[in-house]
Parts: C-alpha cells; structure tokens; sequence
C-alpha cells in the first residue's frame, strides 16, 4: 500500500493531517535543545516562504470570495491590516508610538479574527448588493481610507512608525534567530494548512455548490429557493476573519508592524497569484502565489549581481507583475490550473 | 484662512479633476469600464508638456496642445493595444486589466525619469485682497483676506473652455451625438448604425487629451512626478460616481463639490494629517455608492 | 381552493404603466395558459408574482397567505417556483449539479454542518443525488450528466430548467414561455411532461407564444393586453373571442 493510498481521500482531510503534522513538528524544534543553523544564503527562503504562507491564508480567503462566490474584493489588504492591527494594538508592550495596552497573545489573536470578521460584516452589508466593478471600487476605497487612519493617527495606531513590541511567542519559545525562522515556517504553514483544510471542507459540502452557484447566476439560485444574500454575506466575512488571522500571525512573526505592510500592492499580488494560479481551485491559487513569490524570491537574488538598484529592480519587478496580471485576463482568464468550464468569461 | 481663500482652492482644485473627471466618465460610460490607469495618462500628460515647456523650449500654451495630443495619441494606442482586444469580456477583466496597466506605466515612468520631482518655470502673477474683513463666527473667519494667482486663473479658464468645447461637441458634432447615444443604449446604437469601434476610439482620443490636459495643469499647480496622476485617480473616480457614472455634466457637478469639500476639510481639520483629504473624497465615494449610486445626473447604475 | 390570487397589480417603469389594475387567480390544480401580444406585460407579470421585481400596487396571495413583495427564495422554499424566459442555467457546472443545487433542506449548505461533514450531511447528499438521477433520467438528460450546462442545446436547457425546479416539488410551478426556440418534436414532449405534472396534482400557469401548442395543453385561457386581462375562458371560446383576434392583429 502506497503513501497516497493510506492518506485520506479528500483534499480538506489531507490538508488537514499535514497541517497538523506540520505544526507539531514546528513545535518540536523549537523546544528541543538540538541547535539549528541556516546557511546564509538560504535566509532569504525562509523569510519569502514565511511571507508566502502569511499571504496564503489571504489568497484562500479571497478565493472563497471571488473565485467561489464571485465577489470582486479589491480591498482584502484592509482585513489583514485590521487583524493584524488589533493585535499589535491589545497585545503590544512598551510600543514607541500608538496604543499597546499588553494583553495575552491568544487575546489579541481571537480579538483579531474577530475584528476583521465584523469589519467583513461592515463592509459586506453595505457594498455587497452593487454590481461587480463598483463593489472592487468600493472596497478598494475602504482599504484606503484604513490606510490613510493608520498612517495619521499616531497617538492610536502608531501613524507611519507603527506599533512595536507585539509578542513573539514562537520566537520566544525557538530562541535562536535561526530556529524561530524553521519554527515559524513550519507552524504558520501548517496553519495555512489547516486554512486550507477549513475552506475545502466548505467547499467540497454543498455549501461549495451554492457558492458557485450564485457566481454563475445569482438570480437563478434565488429562485431555486437559496438566500444568496446570506451565502454572501457569509462568504465574505469568513474571508476577512481568515484574513484577520493571517495579520495575527504576521503581527506575532515581525514582533511590530506599521503602514507599509498594508498597501494597495499586496492587494494586487494576491489577485495576481489568484487569478495566475486559476481561481476557485484552493491548490491552484497557492499554486499561483508560489510562483508570484518565487519570482520576488529570484528577484532578492539577482538582485545583488544587477547592474540596477533596489529601487530600480523593484520598479522591474513590478512592471513583470502587472504585465503577468494583464497577460492571464487576456490569453487564459481561467489561470495555468483553472478549469476554462468552471470560469465562463463574462459576455 | 478664509472660507473665500478656501472656497478658491477648491474651485481650482474642482477645475482640473472636472477636466480629468469627464475624460474619465466618458470611457466608463462608452467603453463600459473604469480605466485605473487614467491617473498615468494624466502623468503621462504632464511629463510631456513638461518636456515640450523646457527641453524645446516651446512657449507654455504650445507645450499644452503638444501634451493633449500626446496624451490622445498615447491613449489611442495603449486601448488598442490593451483594452480593444478584451472589450467583450466585460468591466471585472477590463478593470484588472487597467489596474495591471497602471502598475506596468507607473513603473516604467519611474525607471525612465526617478522619482524626483520636476517643475514648471511659469512665472504667476498674484493679486492680494488682504482688506477684507473677517466676519468671524467662532473659529471660522467667513471672508478674510484672499488672492488670486494668474495660474489659478489659467485652471479655471482652461475647465470653463473644456465645458463649453464639450458641450458643443457632445450636441453639435455626429461624433458628440452618436457618443451620447451610445452611452445611453449600445445595442440600439448600433442599431441605427453607428459604428460603436470607431466611437470607442474616438472617446479614447477625448479622454486622453483631457488627460494631457489636466496633467499639465496639476503639474504647474503641484509639481511632475511619477505619481502625479495617480495621486488623483481615487479623487477623479468618486467625482464621475458623485456626478453620476457616465455622464459628462454630473462629472463636472462632482468635480466642483470635491474640490470644494477637500479644500473645506484641508482648512478645517487639524494640521498634520497628511493625504486625509483623500480619504475623504473616498468616504464620499462610498457614501454615493451606497446612498445614490446613480449619483447627481442620476444615469442608471447597472445593476449585477 | 384558490391557490394564487392577485387583486388589482400595477406596475410602473419609470413612465410606462406596464401592469395596470390586474386581477387573476388560479385554483389549486388547475392548467391555466397566459398569453398577450408583446409587451402585454406577462412576464413582468410573473416577475411580481415570484417576487423578482416589487409591485407598485395591489396584493399577490399564495395558499391564503399575503405574499406581495416577499423575494424569491423564500417563495421558492415555500412553493411558488418559476422558470425563466431565457433559460438561466448555471453554465459553470455540470447537469447533476445544477439539478442537486435545488434540493432544499440539504443541512450540508450550511457552515457548520459543512465544516464537520456530518453523516446527516453525507446521507441527505445521497438522496439528492437520487431523486436528481432520477429526474434527469424523466427528461432523458442521463447521459449528459456530467456535461457542463455550458454545452447543452437550446431544448436541452429547457428540459434542465424543468428537472431543477422539480427538485423543489413546488405547489405552484410558473413557466415562462417553455416551448420558446424549441423544435416542434421537443415542444410536444415538454407538454406532455406538463399535463402529466397537472395530472399528478401540480398546479401550473404557462405563458407561450406557441399559441397552437398552448390551446392545446391548458383548461384555461388568459389575455392580457397593456397590462391588464382582456379575456379568460377555455381555449376555443377565448380564440375566437373578437377582442382577442383585434388585439393580435391591432398591435
């Protein structure tokens, strides 16, 4: 009996078991007393790997928004500023600027997906019922508003310096710099994972038809007897709570955050790495973030030898990204792994 | 400072992002998409005219014609290039396709010219009414000393000519009238025989020359960077969503009412909050999005 | 028993009046036919009555209960189904899903049964998947099961149209011109589908154009013309009513 045929059948449960795995394992190093060293060059993979699985969680949540239920969110980037925000904010010590009122970890980190679920809720009873591009107009808007509020008030949230000192539990319990890097890839992975596996359930069940079905036609599934305002709703916020957990995590990872991590560009790279990957297929869009992120990942190498400067390769970089985004609407809407059935292109 | 002086920024400021605002709602109304990348045509604009005003060096109302047709030509070619081969597949691709756009453009302006600022060498005159009263109520001085400079003035005059051109365009001209009649029903448009590609195109041409235009005003108001344009996008779409999707004269309407809030809200918020005025152009977006999404000329929304 | 009653609708579109003052009601298993020149206003009727759209005036009800205004689904789960004129079907996915989708009490579609995968969840999916098959296998679209709705032909689309709103096992089915774009073959097939649902106890109205097919099936006969009833009555009385011949002709 081969490996693949004592792992369980569904994707969720597979996502599930590695996930789990992947956490413990996670866990394990960072307690044992056995040193771990990462050869320098090799520092670079684990910081892009550790972003990757960070913007994983945001890539699948707004997969179950767009790609699933066909909302157009072109503001994701404020749920994972939102989580990660109330985090820092609750759980923060001792921060130069801004509120840090040091409350536990796991505080701040239900407080977070709670915060970002209710923002979701906001958001979504106000601008789910207008039509697709106005909703991407309207998000986009909101996500810059929030930008805007960070980066002016600093006596609450640390305006352009940001909020410092939010615990590193995983770091704390690693100890070396290279041990917390293995640890923190390990446990942030298993919990995209576990992401994974939650969002799959959902969409394997039933649910996942209705989903699908309101993106096809929302009319017509009404009429067969389904509130796909609900599912909608539901959809949208499940997809910010996931995106408040991610700015957690990442919160909990960097040990302080501020403005910049929360532009209009990690919007843009997650609906690249979506749509790249193909979306409404949960393995796809990761799939498709991978190589969005490898190609940041080969650009940090390059880098180096470049005739050009950071400022310039960036600029390089950036003009390939949109250039990709540009280049999938056109010659394959439905992604490199989509299924050109499962995505009709609006005509 | 004044409510007058006030009132006068945001009737320049209204000016310039009204030029820029019908250009904008033009596209969405003819060519059924929000062009995300029209903050870089405006850039785009500006730079040429720049470039024209101090490299050739040609006198500034040249450099001005050489930016708008600059600006037509290069919107032509980039919808032909980018936006034309998509136009069926409907607004969701075609906007992501304008916000990849912008992207590639914001950047390849950046490798090309830095990220300095530029400046327009225009010399203004300035005429001072200091001996205004006051009229003080509370915090609020409701005149107060104002000016006015010969730049601002420029702005304006440029805005109120745009108004009338287009007005004249839009009910006198066969391009005008079948523009109209294509924003308000496409099919039955082309039903009676217009021939839809080649107004597109046409609106294109208007739209970036509108560009050129407002980027060579914003320039000589604020200065010529990369993000010059595009640090107006957001204020410009809620102006065409205020006044009204699609329509020309509601995008002016918006334009003006903006303007006037930023400028208002600039002199009555606390100092040091820096891009806060752009925050509030969005919440008004929002508001008229959830409010009124067929805004003040009311042109129907099309719902999902 | 009267099943569907509507007292005095109207309907505006910005000027135009295009439901004006109209009352109708069917009786529970009765096989009514709607028809009208064009823009005589049936589907815009249909569409008040299912909920798609909210009246300017007058009450809609349903099995004695006011139901004027309240949306679609809910009057889906409650009974009162109806298909479109051009069929909507979900393109983005296959026959077997598309029939399934209409099941209704499926605890699966809900987040926390989902999330668990419970056996209740696992076992309602097999009896859907059941009375799916088994409505597909009415409409003789077996063999297209697992086909994209996408691929289907014209007929095909209508047959699938009727196999999902069956799911729902309505009180009330409303038809939107069922027979429209369909060959002659397939149009007599569907009747025959529909005066066997009748039979079985389902009440039925039908809005068609095919005027022949129409006379043919139903026990009654409605004209609408401008927006408000012109005639009803059994088919051949109505056919020759001279009103009904002016409106035809006049339009």
């Amino acid at each position: 009996m081969s490996l693949s045929d004592s792992l369980p059948e569904y994707d969720s449960d597979r996502a599930l078991v590695f996930g789990t795995v992947a956490i413990l394992l996670g866990l394990a190093i960072a307690v044992t007393p056995v040193t771990v060293t990462i050869p320098g060059d090799l520092y670079v993979f684990f910081e892009v790997g550790i972003l990757f699985v960070v913007y994983g969680i945001l890539v699948l949540g707004l997969d179950l928004q767009y790609g699933h239920t066909g909302l157009v969110n072109f503001g994701h980037v404020v749920f994972f500023a939102a989580g990660a925000y109330t985090m820092a904010m609750l759980s923060a010590v001792d921060s130069f600027e801004g509120i840090a009122l040091g409350y536990p970890w796991p505080v701040g980190l239900v407080a977070a997906v709670v915060v970002a679920g209710l923002l979701g809720a906001l958001v979504g009873a106000t601008s789910l019922r207008l039509r697709g591009d106005f909703l991407a107009i309207a998000t986009l808007a909101t996500a810059e508003i929030f930008h805007t509020l960070f980066i002016n008030f600093t006596d609450i949230f640390g305006g352009s310096t940001g909020i410092f000192g939010v615990p590193t539990p995983l770091g704390d319990l690693a100890g070396t710099r290279d041990a917390t890097l293995v640890t923190t890839l390990l446990v942030l992975g298993g919990l995209t994972a576990l992401t994974f596996a939650v969002v799959a359930r959902l969409t394997e069940a039933p649910y996942g038809r209705v989903l699908r079905a309101i993106r096809a036609d929302e009319l017509v599934t009404r009429s067969v007897g389904k509130s796909t305002f609900r599912y909608k709703m539901q959809a949208f916020v499940y997809g910010a709570a996931l995106a408040g957990l991610a700015g957690a995590i990442f919160a909990m990872y960097q040990g302080a955050i501020s403005p910049d991590f929360f532009e209009l560009q990690v919007t843009v790279t997650i609906w690249i790495g979506m749509l790249l990957g193909g979306a409404s297929n949960h393995r796809a869009v990761l799939g498709g973030l991978g190589i969005i992120m490898g190609l940041r990942l080969f650009s940090r190498f390059v880098q180096g030898s470049a005739p050009v400067t950071t400022g310039e390769f960036a600029s390089i970089r950036l003009i390939l990204v949109g250039l990709v985004l540009i280049l999938v609407i056109r010659y394959r809407p439905a992604g490199i792994w989509g299924d050109d059935r499962e995505l009709e292109v609006d005509s | 400072m004044g409510l007058v002086q006030n009132l006068i920024f945001g009737l320049v400021t209204g000016s310039y992002i009204a030029i820029a605002a019908i250009g904008f709602t033009l596209i969405y109304g003819i060519v059924d998409m929000i062009n995300f990348a029209y903050g870089e045509y405006i850039t785009v604009g500006s730079f040429i005219g720049l470039l024209s005003a101090s490299a050739l060096p040609l006198p500034l109302p040249i450099a001005v014609l050489v930016a708008m047709a600059g600006g037509g030509i290069a919107s032509l070619l980039l919808a032909k290039l980018f936006f034309t081969p998509i136009n069926h597949t409907g607004p969701i691709p075609m906007l992501l396709t304008s916000i990849g756009l912008g992207l590639v453009l914001r950047n390849a302006i950046r490798l090309v010219a830095g990220r300095n600022a530029r400046y327009y060498d225009t010399e203004t005159t300035t005429w001072q009414f200091q001996n205004v009263p006051d009229l003080s109520v509370g915090s609020v001085d409701l005149l107060g000393g104002f000016f006015v400079t010969s730049q601002q003035l420029v702005v304006v005059g440029c805005a109120l000519s745009v108004f009338l051109v287009l007005h004249a365009v839009l009910t006198r001209t066969d391009v005008g009238i079948a523009m109209r009649a294509m924003s308000d029903d496409e099919a039955l448009a082309r039903v009676r025989g217009i021939d839809t590609q080649f107004i597109r195109n046409s609106v294109w041409v208007l739209a970036g020359m509108l560009a050129g235009l407002t980027g060579v005003l914003l320039g000589m108001q604020t200065n010529v960077s990369v993000t010059t344009g595009f640090s107006q996008i957001l204020q410009i779409l809620s102006a065409a969503i205020l006044g009204g999707a699609g329509s020309p004269y509601g995008a002016i309407a918006g334009a003006y009412v903006i303007g006037v809030v930023l400028a208002l809200s600039t002199a009555f918020l606390p100092t040091g909050m820096t891009g806060i005025s752009s925050a509030i152009a969005f919440v008004i977006l929002i508001a008229v999005l959830l409010v009124k999404p067929s805004g003040i000329a009311g042109q129907e929304v099309r719902k999902a | 028993m009267t099943l569907l009653d509507v007292d005095g609708l109207v309907k505006r579109f910005g000027g135009l009046l295009a439901i004006d003052d109209l009352s109708l009601s069917v009786d529970d298993g009765e096989l009514v036919g709607v028809m009208g020149p064009n823009g005589a206003g049936k589907s815009t009727f249909f569409n008040c009555v299912s909920g798609v759209i909210h009246p300017d005036g007058g009450t809609v009800r349903f099995a004695g209960d006011n139901v004027t205004g309240v949306d679609t689904a809910t009057l889906a789960r409650d009974g009162l189904v109806r298909t479109f004129q051009h069929t909507r079907q979900l393109d983005t996915m296959t026959v077997r899903e598309n029939v399934r989708l209409a099941a209704a009490k499926q605890p699966g579609e809900r987040t926390v049964s989902a999330l668990l995968r419970t056996d209740k969840m696992q076992k309602t999916e097999d009896e859907v998947t059941q009375r799916a098959d088994e409505l597909i296998e009415m409409f003789e679209l077996t063999r297209l099961a697992d086909e994209y709705a996408s691929s289907l032909s014209g007929g095909q689309r209508k047959l699938l149209e009727l196999a999902r709103v069956l799911m729902l096992d309505p009180d009330l089915l409303l038809l939107d011109e069922p027979f429209a774009g369909v060959n002659p073959t397939l149009t007599n097939e569907i009747a025959a589908h529909i005066r066997d649902l009748n039979d079985d106890g389902m009440t039925v109205v039908v809005i068609e154009h095919e005027l022949e097919t129409l006379t043919e099936l139903v026990d009654r006969l409605v004209v609408l013309q401008q927006g408000s009833l012109l005639v009803e009555g059994d088919p051949e009385t109505v056919l020759n009513d001279e009103r009904v011949i002016d409106a035809y002709l006049g339009s």
